[in-house]
């Protein structure tokens, strides 16, 4: 019985500290700008990811081109035409009206659902990129920083996502698709089939895709000159 | 290739094959060449355009004998269109804003009218991977820095990015090359590494020769640049701008030197002038009539001697004129013509009565003034600031009265009675003598009496003042002076005020002594019961003093006062500061010595003279002014 009533404090004093701690995780890391951190603004946080997405994109731009000088170079890095990368159930804006008609709180749940997409395929890349003897040292390393970096720009993406909710820009929505248990594409295991040249083909697409999204998106939402 | 076996999509590997293959054969047809596409290229990432040429197959050039179909792959079922907009002219097929999609792959093909196509699989393409951004515009330069030798300079160029670029939102992002080379020459161009930004410092351009500088630009991440620019040039030359530097400093260092140069001149030339103004020259130690040296090199037993009146030189203070620019010397007037009056009510009044201060006040006969040059007039006519307030007024009055020096006409008589007073043998000749100028000298006696030495019975030994002190008409002025100093100060001035030769003998009064002295008496004596100050041979007869004589008078009728002999008492040293009191008359009165003779004429009790009211003072006191140059 004593032992009961132990293991029932116990798992009390437990979920209150959890709880306690997951309140801290939630909330954000800056409280008024107490002990000398600084809030930022939703224009600092839109170029960190900004940044963010350009220098992913240009790491899977270097691995593609690396890639491609194994194959006959095409003429304009098209390879095969007919690749069908898993993300292409994914509605996108293929142009910069479209995206720019795009509603913001769409635009930024595209970006987060790309984001979300390329999370296993990137590891399961590097993964196979680590045990391939054909490429070199570095081209390992750079899988691995364009996998880290897409799962770190997925993170940001959903921050900034928060703080547009916070400032009542979008709803609420999109939080719940952004958390780690939403489900992945009906078709998620189609990457499984992709090979690496096609994989870093279809993620550098991709990569740019975010890059340019999350530019129209900051253009919107923070105004300045040139916009 | 092995990347290929391994595919496990059918469409891929199939096509791949069969691409390859194609692109194998068409390159293996021969020497005709097929119409084709040269070129697609998009200018701004939301439209773009593509050039074919007919090839070999002229029959084919004529606008319109060939047609454009592109296929856009967005969908799995997409078909082959048409070219939406055709410049026949350009055999250019342009794709506007609606029918260009980024991010998804074109593919263009050629079809005659008889429905033969031409197809390249190269000729298919996402449209980010054709772009080429037109080049920037609004390109100059500005001269940053030439380098110290001369020879070479720095410049800064900065441009605009292109109009159809749209770099605001962010949908295209350029980086910019800068190639430059010296024009004239067919070298090769220097490029300058890539970056984004709209401006970039070249650096390293010679004096003298011109430059070509133009700029291209492609997207970050991509690899198709754009066109150049169109070229500007760059020339410096020699421009002489050092030496207004030079000169500059060379003034600048020349003016300061001189100012430095004229500045010291100045402190220089008028060195004591700044050394007064900064260091202020210390007033010497003086004492009027000792040489300022002696007291400087701190010879004290010259000083002594100077000082107790010894040498010739001595100092002379008891001349009246010294004091006119002493405004605190302080004396005390004596109206003659009063003192007269006075002194014909005092013969009717008892001496010692007078003594004693029983008689209402005379003091509205005396004026009692201060030695103030300035002729500050005091509204109790100066008793206020010359007098002790402890003393009762009465008192003062009284001794003042009845020691005051006698006139002038009984100067004899006092000199005489001064003189007989060293010798001890004249014992009671003085007595006599002053007694019988006593009563018409009795207001003009000195103030002060000299006690020689207190008997056992009771009786006060007066000595008699010195000759050598009707030496001196001015220690009369002293002696009035000095009275009022007296009074206040008590025995402290008699050690200290020893202005002149005459050695001057102090005793102390004893406060134990028979009634003699009292209480307050001694307080305002105020006399160290020490060694007597060797040369110093007088006291202060104290008012109270004079209250208690009665009481020591009436003890014995003898005369209190004994002349004493010069062996038994040695302070019969010259006393001058005081009057002496030769003897008491039967009435027990003092009998003070009489004055010696004036030789100015009869004081004027007027404040204006107060120095030259005094001649009837007794020689032998010290003024308040000689006090404090003795004063150590």
């Amino acid at each position: 019985m004593s032992a009961n009533i132990r293991k029932v404090w116990v798992e009390v004093v437990c979920v209150l500290l959890c709880s306690s701690l997951s309140g801290v995780c939630s909330a954000p890391l800056c409280m008024n700008g107490q002990n000398g951190c600084h809030i930022l603004s939703l224009s600092d946080l839109f170029d960190r990811v900004i940044q963010h997405s350009a220098r992913m994109h240009g790491i899977s731009n270097d691995l593609h081109s690396e890639f491609e000088q194994y194959f006959l170079p095409s003429k304009n890095q098209i390879g095969r035409v007919s690749r069908n990368c898993h993300t292409s159930t994914i509605l996108t804006p293929n142009g910069k009206e479209n995206a720019q008609r795009m509603a913001r709180q769409e635009l930024t749940e595209v970006i987060l659902k790309l984001l979300l997409a390329w999370r296993d395929p990137l590891w399961h890349f590097h993964q196979s990129m680590a045990h391939h003897p054909d490429f070199n040292k570095f081209s390992s390393n750079k899988a691995l920083e364009m996998s880290d970096m897409a799962h770190e720009l997925r993170k940001g993406v959903e921050k900034v996502a928060e703080k547009m909710q916070m400032l009542g820009i979008i709803s609420n929505s999109v939080s719940s698709l952004a958390s780690p248990e939403a489900p992945l594409p009906a078709n998620g295991h189609k990457w499984r089939l992709m090979k690496d040249y096609d994989l870093l083909y279809c993620f550098r697409r991709d990569s740019n895709k975010v890059q340019n999204y999350l530019k129209i998106l900051k253009c919107r939402i923070v105004p300045e000159h040139g916009c | 290739m092995e990347l290929f076996l391994q595919t496990n999509s059918q469409v891929s590997f199939s096509f791949s094959s069969h691409e390859s293959c194609s692109a194998v054969k068409r390159k293996g047809s021969g020497t005709s060449l097929e119409p084709h596409f040269t070129e697609c290229i998009s200018r701004n990432q939301e439209t773009f355009r593509c050039w074919w040429n007919p090839g070999d197959f002229h029959n084919l050039s004529s606008p319109g004998a060939l047609r454009v179909f592109y296929l856009k792959k967005d969908s799995p079922t997409s078909e082959w269109k048409e070219c939406p907009e055709y410049i026949h002219s350009n055999r250019e097929c342009f794709f506007d804003v609606n029918h260009t999609s980024i991010w998804i792959p074109y593919c263009m093909q050629l079809r005659s009218q008889n429905n033969i196509t031409y197809f390249n699989e190269d000729d298919c393409f996402t449209v980010e991977n054709i772009v080429h951004p037109d080049p920037p515009v609004s390109l100059n330069w500005t001269l940053l820095n030439i380098s110290p030798s001369g020879l070479t300079y720095d410049v800064m160029v900065n441009w605009e990015p292109p109009p159809s670029a749209d770099v605001g939102t962010g949908w295209m992002r350029l980086v910019y090359e800068i190639q430059y080379r010296e024009k004239n020459t067919t070298g090769s161009w220097e490029s300058l590494e890539t970056q984004p930004h709209t401006q970039q410092t070249v650096y390293g351009l010679h004096i003298g020769k011109e430059y070509e500088v133009h700029i291209r630009c492609r997207m970050q991440a991509f690899t198709k640049f754009g066109e150049f620019s169109d070229s500007i040039y760059v020339l410096v030359t020699e421009v002489p701008n050092k030496e207004s530097t030079f000169p500059l400093l060379l003034v600048f260092v020349f003016g300061v030197v001189g100012i430095l140069v004229l500045i010291m001149l100045i402190i220089v030339s008028q060195q004591h002038r700044i050394m007064m103004i900064l260091l202020p020259p210390i007033p010497a130690p003086k004492i009027k009539g000792i040489d300022p040296e002696l007291l400087k090199k701190g010879k004290l037993v010259e000083l002594n001697f100077i000082l107790s009146g010894g040498g010739m030189g001595g100092l002379p203070t008891y001349a009246p004129d010294f004091y006119q620019d002493e405004p605190w010397v302080e004396f005390i007037e004596v109206d003659a013509e009063d003192a007269d009056a006075g002194e014909r009510e005092d013969n009717q009044a008892s001496d010692t009565q007078r003594l004693l201060g029983v008689h209402q006040p005379i003091g509205h006969h005396m004026n009692i003034g201060c030695a103030n040059t300035i002729g500050f007039p005091d509204d109790d006519s100066g008793r206020a600031s010359c007098y002790d307030p402890d003393l009762p007024e009465q008192d003062a009055l009284l001794l003042m009265t009845t020691l005051l020096p006698g006139q002038p006409e009984d100067g004899d008589s006092s000199f005489d009675i001064v003189e007989r007073a060293t010798a001890p043998e004249r014992g009671d000749r003085p007595l006599d003598q002053t007694q019988t100028g006593a009563s018409q000298t009795w207001v003009n006696t000195d103030f002060y009496a000299q006690v020689s030495n207190v008997m056992p019975s009771g009786g006060v030994v007066l000595s008699p003042g010195q000759h050598l002190r009707i030496q001196e008409s001015g220690l009369v002025t002293e002696e009035e002076t000095h009275k009022k100093g007296k009074e206040n100060k008590g025995g402290e001035e008699t050690e200290d005020k020893n202005p002149k030769e005459l050695q001057f003998q102090l005793l102390l009064v004893d406060p134990e002594g028979s009634g003699y002295t009292s209480d307050s008496s001694n307080r305002q004596i105020n006399t160290p019961p020490s060694s007597p100050v060797p040369g110093e041979g007088y006291q202060t007869i104290h008012p109270q003093l004079v209250e208690t004589k009665p009481a020591a008078t009436a003890e014995g009728n003898q005369s209190p006062y004994i002349l004493p002999d010069s062996p038994q008492c040695p302070f019969f040293a010259p006393v001058a500061d005081y009057t002496v009191v030769q003897e008491m008359d039967s009435e027990h009165s003092l009998l003070l010595n009489p004055p010696p003779p004036r030789h100015s004429p009869p004081p004027s009790l007027t404040q204006q003279h107060p120095l030259k009211a005094l001649p009837s003072m007794p020689v032998g006191y010290i003024t308040p002014d000689l006090l404090g140059n003795l004063t150590p």
